[in-house]
C-alpha cells in the first residue's frame, strides 16, 4: 500500500517535472520566432505546444534512457527517482526564476545520479561510459558545433540573399522560421517527453506494477505528452526574453540560421545515438548567429551567465537530488518523506511564481508585433 | 580514458553531417528567398526571361529545403 502511494507521488512529480520541462524549454523553440516577429508570442507558444504534444507520440520505444546507462538500473528505487525528479524540478525553477536557459535533461540526469550516489554509493553510477561518454562529452561538443554551423550559415546567407530587398527577404525568412521552429518543437517533444515517460515507467517497474522491460502504458504516454504541452503553452516567458533578445537583437535570417543549425545538430546527434540538450544546442546557435555578424553584437555577459548555468546544472541538480533523497529517508522508506518534500517544493514554487507574477509579464504581446 | 568511453567515430559523423546539413539547409532556403524576391522584382520590370530563371532557382532551392525537412522528420520517427 505504502509502495503504491509512493509511486502515485513519483508519477505526479514526474508529470510536474514534465510541465516545468515544457515551460522552461519553450524558449528553445519559440524565442527566436517571437524575437524576429515571425509569430506573435501566444501563437508561437500554442504552435510549439501542439507540436510538442504530437512529438511525444512520434517514437514510442521504451524510454528509460535517462537512467539506463547512467546508473545501475537495479539500484533505482521509487525514492531514488523521486529524489532525482525533485532535484531537476528545483533546478529548473531556480534557473527559470533568474531567466537562465539551462538543460532540463541534464538537471534530471544530475538529480538521479545524486540520489543514486547517496542511496547506493558510487559503484551504482556508471561514470565512464555513462556520465562522461553519454552526457559530458556530447554536452561539450554540441554548443560549439551549433555556434559554428549557425555562424557559417548566417555568413553565407548574408552573402547569398543580402542584396535582395529587405522587406520581402525578412518575410521569407520569417516563413522559414515557421518550419525550422516547428521541427525543433517536434524534436523537443520526442526527446523530452520520452524521458519523462521513461522515468515514470522506471518507477512503475521498480514498484512491481509493470514487468521489467515493459513499454510505457498508454496512460503514461498521454499524460506525459499532455503535461509537456501544457507547460509549453504556459510558456517560460523570462527565458524566452533572455534567448530572444537579451543575448543579441536578431533579424529574421539570424533566427532562421540559429533554428536551422539547432535542428540539424539535434537530429544528427539523435541519429548517432547521442542524447543532447536542446537548450545547449539552440543557445549555441543563437550566440553563433550573432557573433558571426558582429562579435560586439553579442552581450557576452549574458552568454557567460548561460554557460555558467550549463556547467553548474549537473552538480547542482545532483546535490539537490542527493539532499532530497536524504531528507525522505529521514522519514523512513514509506510515503511520509515524499509527501513532506512535495508539500515543501509546492510551497517554494508558489512563492517563486507569486514573486515573479508581482513583477508583471516578462514578454508582452507587443513583443510579437 | 576518453578514448575508450566515447564513440569517436559516431561523434565525428555527427559533427560533419550536422555541419553539412545545417549549412546546406540554411543556404538552400537563402537561395529560395533570393530566387523568389528577384523573380518577383524582375517580372514587375518586364524581364520575363530572367524572372523565370530566378523562379526556377527558387523552386529547386525550396524543394531541397522541403526534402531535408522531410528527411529530418523520418530520422525522428525511425529512432
Amino acid at each position: 500500500m505504502s509502495g503504491d502511494v509512493i509511486v502515485v507521488i513519483v508519477v505526479a512529480t514526474a508529470l510536474a517535472f514534465d510541465f516545468t520541462n515544457g515551460f522552461h524549454d519553450t524558449a528553445n523553440v519559440v524565442a527566436t520566432s517571437i524575437s524576429t516577429r515571425a509569430m506573435a508570442p501566444r501563437i508561437a507558444v500554442g504552435f510549439a505546444a501542439v507540436l510538442n504534444f504530437a512529438g511525444a507520440f512520434i517514437s514510442l520505444e521504451v524510454a528509460a534512457t535517462v537512467a539506463s546507462g547512467i546508473v545501475d538500473e537495479q539500484a533505482v528505487t521509487p525514492l531514488v527517482v523521486f529524489g532525482g525528479l525533485i532535484g531537476a524540478i528545483a533546478w529548473n525553477l531556480a534557473t527559470w526564476y533568474f531567466g537562465l536557459p539551462s538543460s532540463s535533461s541534464h538537471a534530471l540526469i544530475g538529480g538521479v545520479v545524486g540520489a543514486t550516489l547517496v542511496a547506493q554509493g558510487p559503484d551504482a553510477v556508471i561514470f565512464g561510459e555513462g556520465v562522461v561518454g553519454k552526457v559530458l562529452v556530447p554536452a561539450l561538443v554540441a554548443p560549439p558545433l551549433a555556434f559554428l554551423v549557425a555562424g557559417a550559415g548566417i555568413l553565407l546567407t548574408y552573402r547569398i540573399a543580402g542584396g535582395s530587398r529587405p522587406g520581402p527577404t525578412a518575410r521569407g525568412f520569417r516563413l522559414g522560421q515557421l518550419v525550422s521552429g516547428g521541427l525543433l518543437a517536434l524534436a523537443h517533444g520526442t526527446n523530452d517527453a520520452q524521458k519523462t515517460m521513461g522515468v515514470m515507467t522506471l518507477a512503475l517497474v521498480a514498484n512491481g506494477t509493470l514487468a521489467a522491460g515493459s513499454n510505457p502504458p498508454d496512460w503514461v504516454v498521454v499524460t506525459a505528452a499532455t503535461a509537456i504541452a501544457l507547460g509549453t503553452y504556459v510558456g517560460g516567458w523570462r527565458i524566452i526574453k533572455t534567448m530572444g533578445s537579451r543575448i543579441h537583437k536578431m533579424d529574421a535570417a539570424q533566427g532562421f540560421a540559429a533554428q536551422g543549425a539547432g535542428a540539424a545538430v539535434i537530429l544528427a546527434a539523435s541519429h548517432g545515438g547521442f542524447p543532447l540538450s536542446t537548450t545547449h544546442v539552440i543557445s549555441g546557435g543563437v550566440i553563433g548567429s550573432g557573433a558571426a555578424k558582429r562579435l560586439s553584437a553579442v552581450r557576452w555577459g549574458v552568454a557567460g551567465n548561460i554557460i555558467v548555468a550549463w556547467l553548474v546544472t549537473l552538480p547542482a541538480a545532483a546535490v539537490i537530488g542527493a539532499f532530497t533523497y536524504g531528507v525522505t529517508r529521514v522519514f523512513g522508506t514509506g510515503a511520509t518523506g515524499p509527501v513532506v518534500v512535495s508539500v515543501l517544493i509546492l510551497g517554494g514554487a508558489a512563492v517563486l511564481f507569486a514573486r515573479r507574477a508581482a513583477r508583471g509579464p516578462a514578454v508582452t504581446a507587443a513583443a510579437g508585433g | 580514458m576518453l578514448a575508450t568511453v566515447v564513440e569517436w567515430g559516431d561523434l565525428l559523423r555527427v559533427i560533419w553531417s550536422s555541419t553539412l546539413v545545417g549549412i546546406g539547409v540554411t543556404c538552400a532556403f537563402a537561395f529560395g528567398v533570393l530566387g523568389a524576391t528577384r523573380a518577383t522584382d524582375l517580372q514587375r520590370d518586364g524581364r520575363v526571361g530572367e524572372a523565370a530563371i530566378y523562379g526556377v532557382v527558387a523552386v529547386v532551392a525550396l524543394v531541397v529545403f522541403a526534402g531535408t525537412v522531410v528527411v529530418g522528420i523520418i530520422v525522428m520517427t525511425s529512432k
